[in-house]
């Protein structure tokens, strides 16, 4: 956990607010252009955020929401409670969507998906690697930053109001693409759907903000083996296995306890998972909070 | 612990115990009351308001816990406690709250009474405020399925809400609380003094009950929150 003080609340665009929050006790940690970090809420609400400031600059972390009319609590907090010079408490970056090498980017954007794109534009500018953004949302007005990656990017960035528009034909986008391209894609599920269908998997990369909706076969109940500590765990059929770890005692750290963040990442020494998480567990890594066993046990290095 | 023997215990005739002392205290009159209070300051009835207003909003977005009271068409009263992260209770507009209905002992006082008579009363408390809040108003159930998506907690979503249309609303003065010393941590050593919940509820339920296991079975429920 790192502290910060939320230096300035600035309305970006209609029902976007974006925060900076500075370090209050020295320089934050580093980040890489398709971060997000944890901000732990005054209403003990976590939500994870994509940082979309400049990682050369180690004083502050800048964020943007969308107000959610939906909202469970996060977006409503960040767009009517919270106040400057309030303390708040950020987790260390996580990157699941890191920017790989390639001779030429495609970046896709819908709405407040343009946050984690942004540090991934300018870092593709700076290296003089050949980089275009489409840049999608239904009104001008609604879409953060619009002004300044135009101002900043010109040519680069085509920006898409659906409104008057409509979509964009990701096909025929797809159609006129140097092959060598890899492309970029943060927005919601339609614009990933659209994506998934336009460009070939192994050039594509994506980021969603909510659990993709997706039936799993029903709850069943699993042994978890913490090896370090030779403990055995029942994990019951209607508690997930994070819920059932930290009851037993281990404190396995968490945050949007949906398969989207990251934070409850265990490393898995024997048994097989059934990975239920949105962000792909790499070998040998499961999601404690979504993901269940597909073998009785699971022998976990805790 | 057995009754004072001043006191008798008898059922209603619909079946309620109630404890009535045999020399009961004096009754007093509406002018009685009156006369002994006084008259309320214009001022405290001004400060009543028919909707949420910002300072309400924010107040009930911090507010993690509140007691609800109903009453059924006879009168029989009822008030329970409710509580969860600090704005559990949604503000859907300047006149309509809902709180959500999360899993408890399925008694459902709340919901039978509401169905006779709709009237509600609802103080909020904010841990560490010793102002409370109250609102007043008209209650209904709910599944209205944009309502319940604001009240998901991880994938567990409350099956019912209580749509609450404001009637009144006003801060109540913190004296009580200032009194009660409710939010000082030494206060919490009263607690030490009273026997568990388990062996509590196995004294009523009578013999046979292992108070150790009703701590667990609590333990249990309290480790299932959603």
């Amino acid at each position: 956990m790192q502290q910060t003080i939320v230096e300035r609340i600035d309305r970006v665009a209609e029902d976007v607010v974006s925060l900076t929050l500075r370090g209050a006790t020295g320089p934050l940690a580093p980040w890489e252009p398709g971060a997000h970090i944890d901000l732990a809420l005054p209403n003990w609400l976590t939500r994870q955020y994509s940082l979309c400031g400049d990682p050369a600059d180690r004083e502050c972390y800048r964020i943007a929401a969308r107000y959610e009319p939906l909202s469970r609590g996060g977006s409503e907090y960040l767009h009517r409670f919270l106040r400057r010079g309030r303390t708040l408490d950020v987790s260390l970056p996580r990157n699941h969507f890191p920017l790989a090498p390639a001779p030429r980017y495609l970046f896709l954007a819908g709405g407040i998906g343009i946050t984690p794109i942004l540090p991934m534009l300018r870092a593709a500018v700076a290296a003089e690697i050949p980089a275009s953004l489409v840049y999608v949302g239904q009104t001008l007005a609604t879409m953060p930053f619009a002004d300044e990656l135009r101002s900043s990017h010109g040519d680069r960035v085509r920006i898409v109001a659906t409104r008057q528009q409509g979509r964009p034909d990701l096909a025929d986008l797809a159609s006129t693409l140097d092959p060598a391209t890899v492309v970029y894609c943060c927005g919601p599920a339609s614009m990933l759907a659209a994506a998934q269908a336009a460009f070939p998997a192994e050039r594509l990369h994506t980021e969603r903000f909510h659990p993709a909706v997706r039936s799993f076969a029903p709850d069943t109940p699993f042994e978890a083996v913490c090896a370090r500590s030779a403990q055995t765990i029942q994990v019951p059929a209607d508690e997930s296995l994070l819920e059932a770890l930290i009851h037993a005692g281990h404190p396995v750290a968490s945050g949007c306890r949906e398969g989207v963040c990251g934070s409850c990442e265990l490393t898995v020494v024997a048994g097989e998972p059934e990975h239920r998480d949105d962000i792909g567990a790499p070998a040998g890594r499961m999601y404690a909070c979504v993901s269940r066993a597909l073998s009785p046990r699971l022998v976990l290095d805790l | 612990m057995s009754a004072l023997p001043t006191h008798r215990r008898r059922p209603t005739p619909e079946g309620v115990f109630v404890t009535h002392t045999s020399t009961r205290p004096r009754r007093l009159s509406p002018a009685e009351v009156r006369a002994r209070l006084g008259e309320p300051e214009a001022m405290i009835e001004a400060k009543i308001i028919d909707h949420i207003d910002e300072h309400f909003r924010r107040f009930i977005a911090h507010s993690p816990f509140l007691a609800l009271a109903t009453a059924d068409a006879a009168g029989r009263a009822d008030c329970s406690p409710r509580g969860d992260y600090p704005g559990f209770v949604k503000v859907l507009d300047e006149r309509t709250l809902a709180i959500p209905d999360r899993p408890g002992n399925k008694i459902a006082d709340s919901f039978r009474n509401l169905a006779e008579n709709d009237g509600i009363g609802l103080l909020f408390l904010i841990p560490g405020m010793r102002e409370t809040l109250r609102v007043n108003g008209r209650a209904y159930p709910t599944d209205e399925p944009d309502v319940l998506a604001r009240m998901r907690i991880e994938t567990k979503q409350p099956e019912l809400a209580l749509v609450v249309d404001v009637a009144e609303a006003y801060f109540h003065c913190g004296r009580a609380l200032v009194r009660s010393r409710l939010w000082d941590p030494a206060s919490h050593a009263l607690a030490d003094e009273l026997p568990s919940a388990g062996e509590m509820a196995a004294a009523q339920l009578g013999p046979g009950i292992d108070p150790a296991a009703m701590n667990r079975g609590l333990e249990d429920a309290y480790r299932k929150l959603y």
